[in-house]
């Protein structure tokens, strides 16, 4: 399923390593950049590259929160849910999103757009709460705003369209 | 050493021991789930808190990962470790489903003797528990992830430990989950283990799943005998069937482990699902017959042939799968009555070359299989460990781990879990590759100080022997073994040349006049065969001229005491003509072998579940397994029988040696050598050092301190004469597939490997064949049609049959052949 050229790709950066498992979780970032989440067929292509078993590869991808095992929307909103934020209204900026974009709390939008999933301290304490999507952190954050944020992403043509 | 104080009990205890196994010493059993001896500590479950009151630690800490040390003061019982423990167990049973009713590890659950101990009883937790989807896991082993307590005992013993790495560890925190990829049958031929290990009951045992409660069964310490290791396991049975075998820790031996051929292939001694696989009844001519009838007409019709032809015209057989009882008396009745015999081999070079294994081995040489995995260097010459003796395996693979350096010299596709070195050498050059790098690790200075016996012999090596196709360097391997000092040999008996054996103790023996700390392991074919060899003389007859003394009919009865020659020989057609011959086929057995069909009396014998018996390991070690159970049709899966009866259905079977020596008439047998002990003693002088009275012998080492042979002066140069032209066919063994009890054993069905024959990539390509081809390989007449598995890692030149179920390679008609190109075709 990965094409020619990104497993080109990934090669190249596996080759750079002193050890090949080194990279598993650069490799699986990468595919994710094209495909958005860790599919069993890339698991399994991913772990090849990489001389690991399947398994050994998914204890890595499962441990991790910014590997989706799942398919997720083009923006994966995390809300952080560590102390700080959770203090300051974790769950009412979770609800807020979850109803403003159409998302359950765990899922993706029916339009394919938005995910909405939980992360634990991504330290933005001081702006709490916090969160990030598609690798930009947002903080201090207000109905007001996060509408802001939703907008301008759902306007925006930039991301790629799932393949 | 450090002293130390626990629970107001002093004990000292070898640098690097654990609190937790200084306390065990003294018989206090602290509480644990993540600790494990073979694993090691992780200190993950805080199960094993304790207090720690005077000493470099002070206060609650967990005792699995602190080393004792001089003057601590250690408290269990103190009422804060106490509570400590108390909360930590409340804390893992947030999430127990609390199934113990219909839980299979339920009587034999540690989380459940913990829970019970510390007191916890009562919820506090009002929330909902987490639970898990479960994984099919193939046929051994049932999955049920909502008892887990994530110990991570099963993934560390299972990647860790056992090396094989499609289980493990997934998710994270609360939803941390113990599992596959994807479904499917684990990899792992030692996954039962996993059953012994899981401190509750995620991981059960299939074939006993519910099917009886631990109380109910009857257990006894018993001894495996599906290969020749002797691993010790623990019979359970129930309602005459045995329900379930479970590893039994041996530090010397198998540790705490063992593979799932042993674990799972004891169906054999039930008759399978349905019982009805194992001749249960005495027969005559086909017919069942009483016990009683069936040993007098073997004793009378025996008694009328050695009147009328004399003794010699009746033979027996044995095998290795005889206890030593029966391979004790089976030699005996032979000296007293004149019988040839007993046979214990089919294979004469099979028999010669544990013969000479057994001769070589002394005290100073032999290890244990535990000393294999304090081993810095090992060469495995002609044995394929995983298929031959599983278990030596896993040990080899703790050398491995310790980074000790392994080489495999064999011309099979070998694999293991661990990382080695393979030598694909063809079996005519496992010797000179052998032998050249023992020499190359021998300095000058080194062979100055030797004796001239061992110089010689040093001098007679071949010098280097590179293997230029396979990139492998032997120099450069003679260097590693150069810096090792505690190097193994491991030596096979099955596709190596008949000098092997011999040469690997010389080898072993020369590394030690060098100075290491070398040792010698074989692995011999079946689980009495180092007695077998003990037993039978340089000039005992071979299979094969017996054979042909009962064409000639001067042979005019047998006797086979388990054995099976329609499975062990080559010759299918010309055994089948033979035996047809015979006057008298007496047949003892425990299996549905071809042999039991076709005898004209047969006797069912014991299976090492219900009689007392004692078996050799390679190392010498005598192991004696009890009797589990007294055995009979199981009544197991329908509802005991209303009938009322006085004798047990199935309940006919009496050990080998106890229907030899009723068979044989010989009232004086046992006259002048009172007890079993005295006859094992009187067969083997091997045994006297144990005492002559002693029965039974569990444990000793019946291996002389020095042995008699050594320094044989090796083969410099490849054998002179026709090389025979074309493909050198061996027929190999392969786990779960190809050993005797394994094969009528029914829980093993579902993981037979496919059938194959095995043949390197380039030699196949050479021949337009390639893999997954179904060939027809040639004989005369005859063929063998299979399925082609082509691989690189192994020797060209030759073919691999497995002797295994599916494959017909008794019409070889010898035990090994060459085989021309042109006779493998694709079909």
């Amino acid at each position: 399923m990965l094409s020619e050229e990104l497993k080109q790709k990934l090669r190249t950066m596996i080759a750079d390593a002193e050890s090949p498992r080194e990279k598993a979780v650069d490799v699986m970032l990468e595919i994710q950049e094209r495909h958005l989440w860790m599919s069993d067929e890339a698991m399994e292509e991913a772990s090849d590259l990489l001389g690991m078993s399947p398994l050994e590869l998914d204890e890595l991808a499962t441990f991790y929160d910014f590997i989706y095992r799942s398919p997720v929307g083009n923006y994966v909103i995390h809300v952080c849910d560590s102390a700080m934020c959770w203090l300051e209204g974790h769950q009412r900026v979770m609800d807020y999103i979850s109803i403003r974009a159409n998302v359950p709390i765990g899922g993706t939008s029916p339009d394919g757009l938005f995910t909405l999933l939980p992360v634990c301290c991504i330290g933005y304490c001081d702006r709490a709460p916090a969160m990030v999507i598609n690798r930009r952190v947002y903080g201090k954050l207000t109905p007001e705003k996060i509408d802001r944020i939703l907008d301008k992403l759902a306007g925006e043509n930039e991301f790629h369209p799932p393949e | 050493m450090p002293r130390l104080v626990i629970d107001d009990l002093e004990i000292e205890v070898p640098k690097g021991t654990k609190v937790i196994d200084a306390a065990e010493r003294l018989g206090i059993m602290i509480p644990r789930f993540c600790y494990h001896e073979a694993l090691g500590a992780v200190g993950a479950c805080r199960m094993c808190a304790v207090k720690f009151i005077q000493g470099p630690f002070k206060g609650i800490q967990m005792s699995c990962m602190i080393d004792a040390q001089d003057g601590m003061i250690v408290s269990t019982t103190d009422q804060e470790a106490v509570d400590f423990r108390k909360r930590v167990i409340e804390w893992l049973m947030i999430n127990h489903p609390h199934d113990c009713p219909v839980c299979d590890e339920g009587g034999q659950c540690l989380l459940q003797d913990e829970t019970v101990s510390s007191g916890h009883a009562r919820r506090r937790y009002p929330g909902k528990k987490r639970t898990y989807r479960n994984q099919y896991l193939g046929p051994f082993i049932a999955h049920e992830m909502n008892r887990c307590i994530h110990c991570y005992r099963c993934s560390r013993y299972y990647q860790e430990f056992s090396g094989y790495r499609d289980l493990g560890p997934l998710q994270i925190g609360n939803r941390l989950y113990f599992g596959r990829f994807k479904e499917g049958r684990l990899e792992s031929p030692y996954s039962g283990n996993l059953v012994d290990i899981c401190p509750t009951g995620v991981y059960t045992d299939i074939p006993a799943r519910y099917k009886v409660r631990r109380w109910d069964l009857q257990r006894s310490p018993s001894v495996c005998i599906h290969c020749a290791l002797g691993c010790n396991t623990i019979g359970n049975a129930h309602y005459r069937a045995v329900m379930r075998v479970e590893a039994r820790m041996n530090p010397y031996v198998n540790g705490y482990f063992l593979c799932d051929e042993g674990r799972f292939g004891f169906s054999y001694t039930n008759g399978g699902a349905d019982h009805a696989q194992r001749p249960w009844t005495s027969k005559i001519g086909g017919a069942d017959v009483t016990v009683e009838a069936a040993l007098a007409e073997s004793s009378s019709k025996l008694s009328e042939i050695a009147a009328v032809y004399g003794p010699e015209a009746i033979v027996a057989l044995g095998s290795a799968r005889n206890s030593l009882e029966t391979q004790s008396m089976l030699s005996r009745l032979c000296r007293r009555k004149g019988w040839l015999g007993p046979v214990w081999f089919t294979d004469t070079a099979v028999y010669r070359k544990v013969r000479s294994a057994v001769e070589r081995l002394d005290s100073g040489i032999a290890v244990s299989m535990r000393e294999i995995e304090f081993a810095d260097f090992v060469i495995i010459a002609g044995a394929d460990l995983l298929n031959e003796a599983p278990m030596a395996a896993i040990a080899v693979r703790q050398a491995s781990r310790k980074n000790a350096q392994i080489v495999v010299i064999d011309p099979r596709p070998i694999s293991l879990p661990f990382e080695f070195r393979h030598v694909p050498a063809v079996p005519g050059q496992i010797e000179r590759c052998l032998g050249s790098l023992v020499k190359g690790s021998i300095s000058k200075e080194e062979l100055k100080g030797l004796d001239s016996a061992a110089k010689g012999f040093c001098k007679a090596l071949p010098a280097k022997f590179g293997d230029k196709e396979s990139g492998i360097s032997i120099p450069e391997l003679a260097d590693q073994l150069m810096a090792s000092r505690r190097p193994v040999i491991v030596c096979g008996t099955g596709i190596v040349s008949e000098s092997t054996p011999a040469l690997a103790a010389d080898c072993a023996q020369l590394l030690r006049e060098s100075g290491k700390k070398a040792g010698l392991f074989y692995i011999l074919p079946g689980a009495s065969s180092f007695s077998s060899a003990l037993l039978s003389g340089p000039d005992a007859k071979g299979f094969a001229e017996i054979l042909s003394e009962i064409e000639q009919g001067s042979i005019k009865a047998l006797i086979a005491a388990e054995s099976d020659p329609f499975r062990d020989f080559p010759d299918r057609e010309r055994l089948d003509k033979a035996l047809s011959q015979l006057d008298l086929l007496v047949a003892i057995d425990y299996l549905p072998t071809e042999t039991v069909k076709r005898a004209s009396v047969f006797l069912p014998s014991s299976t090492v579940f219900e009689m007392n018996s004692t078996f050799v390991n390679p190392e010498g070690r005598v192991q004696h397994a009890e009797r589990v159970h007294a055995g009979g049709v199981p009544i197991w899966g329908a509802h005991p029988p209303r009938i009322v009866r006085n004798f047990i259905p199935g309940g006919d079977h009496q050990p080998a040696w106890e229907i030899l020596w009723k068979i044989s008439a010989e009232t004086s047998v046992l006259e002048s050598v009172l007890t079993l002990g005295e006859l094992i003693a009187a067969e083997m002088p091997a045994f006297e050092a144990t005492g002559k009275a002693q029965y039974p012998v569990n444990q000793a080492r019946i291996i002389p301190e020095k042995s008699e042979g050594s320094f044989v002066k090796p083969k410099t140069r490849p054998e002179q004469g026709q090389k025979p032209k074309g493909f050198n066919l061996l027929l190999t063994d392969r786990i779960f597939a190809s050993r005797e009890p394994s094969v009528y054993a029914d829980t093993l069905e579902g993981v037979f490997p496919e059938p194959a024959l095995f043949m390197h990539s380039e030699d196949a390509a050479a021949a337009g064949l390639s893999d997954g081809d179904t060939v027809s390989v040639g004989l005369e007449p005859g063929s063998i049609e299979v399925k082609l598995s082509v691989s690189e890692r192994m020797a060209r030149g030759v073919l691999i049959l497995p002797r295994q179920k599916g494959i017909e390679w008794q019409r070889m008609k010898d035990f090994s052949a060459w085989i021309a190109l042109e006779r493998i075709r694709k079909i």
